[in-house]
């Protein structure tokens, strides 16, 4: 398995104290990514305040569940292991053993997902994960930049939903592709049908602009800010809904 | 009449008296300059002052608590007089940091202490009394007959009240601080003034409010002369007030004053006296909810110290089981005895990297070609350095001590300075273990594993002090995967090694009053002795400063230095204070607050040893570096201490401004 980061005490990624784990390679490539070093499913080489480096590191199995399990104390307070990256459910099937595992030792499991995925391995991701953080990103395949397949992805959450699982859905916003009238209509309608535990809603960021540059790569120019009067706009039509909608500062 | 002179004068000659008092007077003046604008502030103050200064030797230490001047708060609960203008000359080290047994003097009155030998202490300090008594009557204090009385009472019977018991404390804290003492710990004051507390709540006495009210003028008295108090740097006083605690049956010991002293701290804002929490993973979540909530005011306290583990490695050592769960700390966090105690845990200082040096510059590198043998070689160094640490111990001799003679239990037939108390350990410090131990992981690394350099090249880079052009060896070094506070088995093991080696180079002595010695992985010294310390194979530059206590330079996950320090070995003598050391920011527990109280809860579970946090923002500090009369009031943690953030040396401020940015994950501009 590639990966490019274990982050040990990570706050931000579902309930309690938690180990996420970041996948290298992604399906999707959404212009906006703030992990571009998780879009390749190859290692890559960068150079980084003058240090050469690899991004991507193959680790065992074995070798995973023995990092996740440190903080195993940590976890009790409701904490446990994400996945996330790049796209997590990619290495489902791989992971299908230690997911067991875990399940077994009654640690929590969460993925973060954009869920254009096949449905095997949404079925694997079914039968371990408690908590799916999805996001929602552009839902017509009309303007559909990023890749995928949206009616995949409706289908997917649909089932998800299906099958009772608590989920948190995540929407990057950033104008002119996630955050536009056509757009944000369709999150609305879209949102209606289901009863997530909570929304959270965030402005791209520039912080991955270091990590771009270490790729030699450029970061997308963010052209036109979204405010934060749109930004709470948007959450009340949310709140609306009847949905706690959360502003996030990444 | 010449006979006379003669005699006095061979008597100042011999004992250099003259320049004894100089001495001490530069020493006074210097700590003034403190709070002094400028210099010429200092001198007139002096120059006013000085007509008054004298000097006693230890043996006329009666004359000096005789004839001391009271200054009076006229605002404040109680009164408490040191007089700086009144020394001790001194020409061996003077007993300190420690703490005394304020339960005992609490529960006796000055009468009950009398011995034989101490007859002129006694009535000094009766005179004293008096004398104080006389000028709280003339004063307008508002509070003159409670405090007339309340010192009237430590003559004539026990403490009664909280009030009493507490006017009892700073009456001779006072003392010990007059008569040259430094880092005078308080010991558990929870615990003490509990039965006081609980009387004078039940008869009507006292309320929660007026309690409240009685401890933060006891608070801002003591902190009344943090000049002259603090040591090496401001804030450095040792005035440290030691709360909660396991008790023997394993349950958790904390009151409403326990509470009451944390919320103190956190309203007044002030970085001295300083809280030591014990902490146990039976402990109430509330009370560690509110130590967290004091914590992320910024004023660096409470320092939180694990019974779970710390109780065990001092009953192993040899302390009574009974006395290790009463165990207080030094100045910063060396575990004593609250009473019958000598224990002296400060007195040098190891650095790990002198030893490794002696290697490197005695041994032929290029034979050594495993880590196993750089372990073996260095250990051999290392205990001839022990050995050296060992001799320097020998010929430490203490200042005659009639006054702490006198308040400590045990040592009323002979003076304390001879070995008469019950605990008569000592103690030293340690720094650059992290160095070392990622000197020897660089060069596992780079020379035996990658082979990328060789042991010569990698040691001529640092004698060049990482000069070279081409390659950029510090950032080479200080970037290895595997370093000191990783969690990881191996790294672990060498850390547990190294520190045996002097485990058991130290379990081999004893002193010459029968004590053992004691040393731990926490030191003021990390920038003074690096100072002294040239370039070093893991990326440091000579004088750059050592890692401070038990850290990490990187934006390391906590729980990950938690794991690490949970390992480390504290077996034998290694619990000398062993300190995690963590930079927060402010915004992180105020966004994560439940989360960071799961975090200490279950860190205790894990099992550090210590721990203390700083937390503050890169922005601030840099800020208050250059603009300092924005920011009087900043408080940071320093060495086991709070202080100003302005009354640092540039040198330090620059330290906590450069790990506040890796935490952050920032770079210097």
């Amino acid at each position: 398995m590639l990966i490019t980061n274990i982050q040990r005490f990570s706050l931000h990624d579902g309930p309690g104290i938690r180990t996420t784990v970041f996948f290298k390679g992604c399906n999707l490539r959404c212009p906006w990514c703030a992990n571009p070093e998780n879009l390749s499913f190859e290692k890559e080489k960068y150079i980084k305040d003058g240090i050469n480096g690899v991004y991507g590191y193959e680790l065992r199995i074995e070798e995973l569940e023995e990092e996740i399990l440190k903080d195993n104390l940590y976890y009790e307070d409701g904490g446990g292991v994400t996945f996330s990256g790049g796209e997590a459910l990619l290495y489902f099937k791989e992971l299908e053993p230690l997911l067991k595992r875990l399940k077994d030792k009654q640690i929590h499991i969460c993925v973060e997902t954009a869920l254009m995925v096949k449905e095997e391995l949404l079925e694997i991701a079914l039968r371990y994960v408690d908590l799916f953080i999805i996001d929602i990103k552009i839902l017509n395949d009309k303007n559909n930049v990023i890749g995928g397949n949206v009616q995949l992805y409706k289908n997917n959450v649909k089932k998800v939903f299906e099958n009772n699982k608590k989920v948190i859905f995540r929407i990057p916003l950033i104008k002119p592709y996630t955050y536009n009238k056509e757009n944000i209509e369709e999150i609305e309608k879209f949102l209606t049908n289901y009863r997530p535990e909570k929304v959270e809603i965030f402005k791209i960021h520039r912080l991955a602009e270091n990590k771009y540059k270490s790729l030699n790569k450029k970061m997308l120019e963010i052209k036109e800010e979204i405010s934060d009067k749109e930004m709470e706009e948007l959450k009340s039509k949310l709140n609306q809904l009847n949905i706690i909608t959360e502003i996030c500062q990444i | 009449m010449k006979q006379f002179i003669k005699k006095v004068l061979r008597k100042i000659l011999k004992e250099n008296i003259f320049a004894k008092h100089i001495e001490a007077m530069k020493l006074v003046y210097n700590k003034h300059k403190r709070v002094c604008k400028t210099q010429s502030e200092n001198k007139k103050y002096f120059l006013e002052q000085c007509i008054k200064f004298r000097t006693y030797s230890s043996k006329k230490t009666y004359k000096l608590i005789k004839n001391i001047d009271i200054d009076i708060d006229e605002d404040n609960h109680f009164i408490y007089a040191v007089d700086t203008m009144k020394q001790i000359r001194t020409s061996s080290r003077i007993i300190g940091n420690i703490t005394i047994d304020y339960e005992r003097l609490l529960n006796n009155r000055l009468e009950d202490l009398e011995n034989m030998t101490n007859q002129k202490i006694i009535f000094s300090i009766k005179f004293l009394l008096n004398k104080m008594k006389k000028e709280i009557e003339k004063s307008s204090s508002k509070y003159n007959k409670e405090i007339k009385d309340n010192l009237e009472e430590i003559k004539t019977s026990k403490a009664t009240t909280f009030y009493s018991a507490l006017q009892r404390i700073l009456f001779y804290n006072q003392l010990l601080w007059q008569t040259g003492h430094r880092l005078n710990g308080l010991g558990r004051l929870d615990k003490i003034l509990e039965t006081f507390y609980l009387k004078d709540l039940e008869n009507g006495k006292l309320t929660k409010e007026t309690a409240k009210e009685l401890l933060k003028d006891f608070c801002v008295i003591l902190h009344k002369y943090y000049w002259y108090k603090s040591n090496a740097l401001m804030g450095d006083t040792g005035q440290i007030v030691i709360l909660g605690g396991k008790n023997e049956d394993n349950s958790y010991f904390c009151n409403d004053l326990t509470f009451m002293f944390i919320e103190v701290m956190k309203e007044l804002q002030i970085p001295d006296p300083k809280v030591l929490l014990r902490v146990s993973s039976n402990m109430p979540r509330n009370l560690m909810e509110l130590s967290v909530k004091c914590v992320q005011t910024g004023i660096g306290c409470p320092l939180f110290s694990n019974d779970d583990v710390v109780i065990p490695k001092l009953i192993e050592f040899g302390y009574p089981k009974k006395m290790a769960y009463e165990y207080v700390t030094a100045a910063c966090w060396e575990p004593i005895m609250p009473e019958r105690t000598l224990d002296q845990t400060n007195i040098t200082t190891i650095n790990f990297v002198v030893p490794f040096h002696e290697m490197l510059e005695n041994e032929e590198l290029n034979n050594i070609t495993s880590t196993e043998k750089i372990l073996e070689l260095y250990s051999k160094y290392l205990k001839k350095y022990c050995d050296k640490v060992i001799e320097l111990l020998n010929k430490v001799k203490w200042q005659y001590d009639p006054l702490l003679s006198f308040l400590t239990a045990g040592c009323e037939k002979e003076d304390i300075s001879l070995g008469t108390a019950e605990y008569n350990h000592y103690g030293v410090n340690s720094v650059g273990l992290a160095s070392t131990v990622n000197s020897i992981l660089n060069i596992e690394n780079l020379v035996f594993n990658k082979k990328q350099y060789t042991f010569e090249e990698l040691n001529n880079a640092r004698k060049s002090n990482y000069n070279d052009d081409k390659i950029d060896f510090v950032k080479l070094l200080k970037n290895q995967k595997e370093k000191y506070g990783k969690d990881n088995e191996h790294v672990v093991e060498v850390t547990n090694y190294i520190t045996n080696v002097v485990n058991t180079q130290f379990s081999l002595y004893t002193n010459k009053f029968g004590g053992k010695i004691k040393f731990g992985l926490s030191s003021p010294g990390y920038i003074t002795e690096a100072e002294k310390t040239e370039a070093s194979l893991d990326g440091r530059k000579a004088k750059e400063p050592f890692a401070v206590h038990i850290s990490s330079e990187d934006s390391q996950a906590y729980t990950e230095l938690v794991q690490f320090a949970s390992k480390i070995d504290y077996s034998g003598s290694r619990f000398n204070g062993n300190v995690v050391d963590f930079m927060v920011s402010p915004d992180f527990i105020e966004n994560n607050f439940k989360k960071f109280v799961d975090f200490m809860m279950t860190s205790i579970k894990v099992g550090f040893f210590q721990m203390q946090m700083n937390v503050v923002s890169s922005k601030i500090l840099i800020e208050a570096k250059k603009d300092p009369e924005k920011f009087p009031n900043l408080i940071v943690r320093v060495w086991g201490f709070s202080a100003y953030f302005n009354d640092l040396p540039e040198e330090y401020k620059e330290v906590l401004i450069e790990r506040a940015l890796k935490n952050e994950g920032k770079c210097k501009e």
